[in-house]
């Protein structure tokens, strides 16, 4: 499957940025035609650095991407042709109203009058706006204010659309409305990258993810072989006491409210599963969750990064 | 994007800066006629009349001024507040185009306040095909090159809070130091000479000339013609090379 987005070698430097600082480092990823990609990772890991540089908000330092062929560096208008953007933290011009707001951005991509009326109209009953169609920005709710957002770039004739945290807010039915227009944009062999805290969001809708960490890539895959790649791919969840030096030589142990909560690999699980169920304790077990992918990765890097430091500190005092 | 959706893209901008905003909340307008017309009326007062023609010329300049000041605090808010440059930069529109569209939105304020100056054109005998004409043209000049100045601006602040600093700054270097208000020769000689910095020196001149204020010859009309195009153009190089669409 040809990618829609192609980055090689991706790196930013922020101007101003103390030495040595980078945003994103050696970057490379290729994301297919026609599906969901989600890009995860800690606020400031560099995903909507990332965004920003393949939706040409934002000039890369080192590398390039391709968005459906064309180079950021020197095509930049004929990738705009084709995408559409909801960048963080933005909010729609708050004197229009919901339908002002997605018919004005439709017509301004260059759609006529009948097509973005059409669209527009579409969009606002997907996402179940309809009813705010003449109600002012200004007088929604974040949440609704978001969905509109979604709404607008979700209505547009645009082939790749970049999502960063576009549901941040949102309630839960609403985050599924959502959800089930981009699994339909997706459908109409649109591309989407999506930026998203919710893991279970990115699991959901994302044919492939990746995990950012520091500006650099740590894991990338679909999420089974996001599983496939960690240390402990199982988990198991045990109600009740179990001696601990047990439980240690599985794997990793965690005690949680009531009991313990043990990554290990499958027969491994299996075997204190077995020997927890004949102790007559209540078990639980299944593959591990993307959230605990997500903490695992993030949190050795955070590990290597303080015990870095500490090196670092350690051998400045013995220097002086 | 062809030339039709170019346009399209523009009416769209006009619509959705400058008429909806007005028709949600028409004291909008107002803003933008407080300023030409207290310094009208101060200037009556102050010279009994007198200077009443400076006061409506030197209105429709600053309107003109303030449309571009106004541009600034929007695209800044915009761009900051609500990201909906970010929004604009991944579609098919380009910076031209933005630039263009806002600045006629915000044209679109400034109207009930020249239609009040040109009716006092009227009024005070000042209109005649020559005089129009070089009003008109003279406008459309401090428009474009306060735009073209207000979008480079605004693509450089990291805060709408700076537009509160720099708004007023540039009300005073373009309309109240330089002879806008008043004749060039009620200014001491090295102020008329430190005056020739600011494009709407030029701009007064000729509309001051055009309806008789002012003593203009051709040689002197061209002149002013020919700086004022030529900081009008400049300023559009200047937001071409300068102005940040895309972040570094």
């Amino acid at each position: 499957m040809p990618s829609a987005i192609s980055s090689v070698h991706l790196g930013k430097t922020y101007p101003k940025a103390r030495p040595g600082a980078f945003a994103l480092e050696d970057l490379s990823l290729e994301i297919p035609t026609g599906r969901v990609y989600g890009l995860i990772g800690r606020n400031g890991a560099g995903k909507t650095t990332f965004i920003r540089i393949a939706a040409t908000q934002l000039a890369a330092t080192r590398g390039t991407v391709f968005v459906l062929g064309h180079d950021i560096r020197t095509e930049e208008r004929a990738i705009r042709a084709q995408i559409a953007c909801v960048p963080q933290e933005s909010r729609p011009l708050y004197f229009l109203n919901v339908e002002e707001v997605v018919y004005t951005y439709l017509k301004l991509r260059g759609l006529d009058g009948r097509e973005a009326r059409r669209r527009t109209k579409d969009a606002l009953e997907e996402l179940s706006l309809a009813q705010y169609s003449r109600s002012l920005v200004s007088r929604l709710s974040g949440g609704l204010r978001r969905r509109t957002l979604c709404a607008m770039v979700l209505a547009s004739d645009a082939d790749v659309l970049f999502l960063d945290e576009p549901t941040t807010g949102l309630d839960p039915i609403a985050r599924r409305e959502v959800w089930q227009a981009i699994r339909r944009a997706s459908r109409e062999n649109r591309t989407i990258l999506l930026t998203t805290h919710y893991l279970d969001e990115a699991e959901a809708l994302s044919s492939r993810l990746a995990l950012i960490e520091s500006g650099r890539l740590m894991l990338e895959g679909t999420p089974a072989d996001l599983r496939a790649r960690v240390r402990y791919p199982y988990r198991v969840t045990i109600e009740g006491s179990f001696p601990r030096e047990e439980l240690d030589s599985y794997g990793k142990v965690s005690e949680i409210e009531g009991g313990f909560l043990l990554f290990t690999r499958e027969p491994e699980a299996r075997d204190v599963a077995r020997r927890a169920l004949e102790r007559g304790l209540r078990v639980s077990m299944g593959p591990v969750s993307l959230e605990d992918i997500f903490l695992d990765v993030v949190g050795k890097s955070i590990e290597e990064d303080a015990a870095s430091s500490e090196k670092e500190e350690t051998a400045t005092k013995a220097a002086a | 994007m062809s030339e039709r959706n170019r346009l399209r893209s523009i009416f769209t901008l006009v619509l959705l800066n400058g008429l909806i905003p007005i028709r949600t909340t028409p004291l909008y307008i107002v803003n933008l006629l407080a300023s030409p017309l207290s310094f009208l009326f101060f200037i009556y007062i102050v010279s009994h009349g007198t200077y009443v023609a400076y006061g409506i010329t030197g209105g429709m300049v600053l309107t003109m001024l303030t449309v571009g000041t106004s541009l600034q605090s929007d695209l800044t808010h915009y761009r900051h507040d609500l990201k909906f440059q970010d929004i604009v930069v991944a579609s098919p529109v380009e910076a031209p185009i933005y630039v263009a569209g806002m600045a006629l939105s915000e044209l679109v304020y400034s109207l009930p306040a020249l239609g009040v100056f040109v009716v006092l054109f009227f009024a005070w005998g000042y209109a005649s095909v020559v005089s129009l004409a070089v009003l008109a043209g003279v406008l459309v000049l401090v428009w474009a090159f306060a735009s073209a100045l207000a979008f480079t601006l605004a693509t450089y602040f990291q805060d709408v809070r700076e537009t509160f600093i720099f708004s007023p700054m540039i009300s005073l270097l373009f309309t109240v130091l330089p002879p806008v208000y008043y004749p060039l020769s009620a200014l001491p000689a090295w102020a008329q000479v430190a005056s020739r910095i600011s494009p709407t020196t030029y701009a007064a001149s000729l509309v001051q000339g055009a309806v008789g204020l002012q003593p203009l010859s051709f040689s002197g009309a061209v002149l002013d013609w020919a700086v004022l195009i030529a900081f009008t153009v400049a300023l559009f190089v200047i937001a071409a090379v300068k102005a940040r669409w895309k972040e570094p």
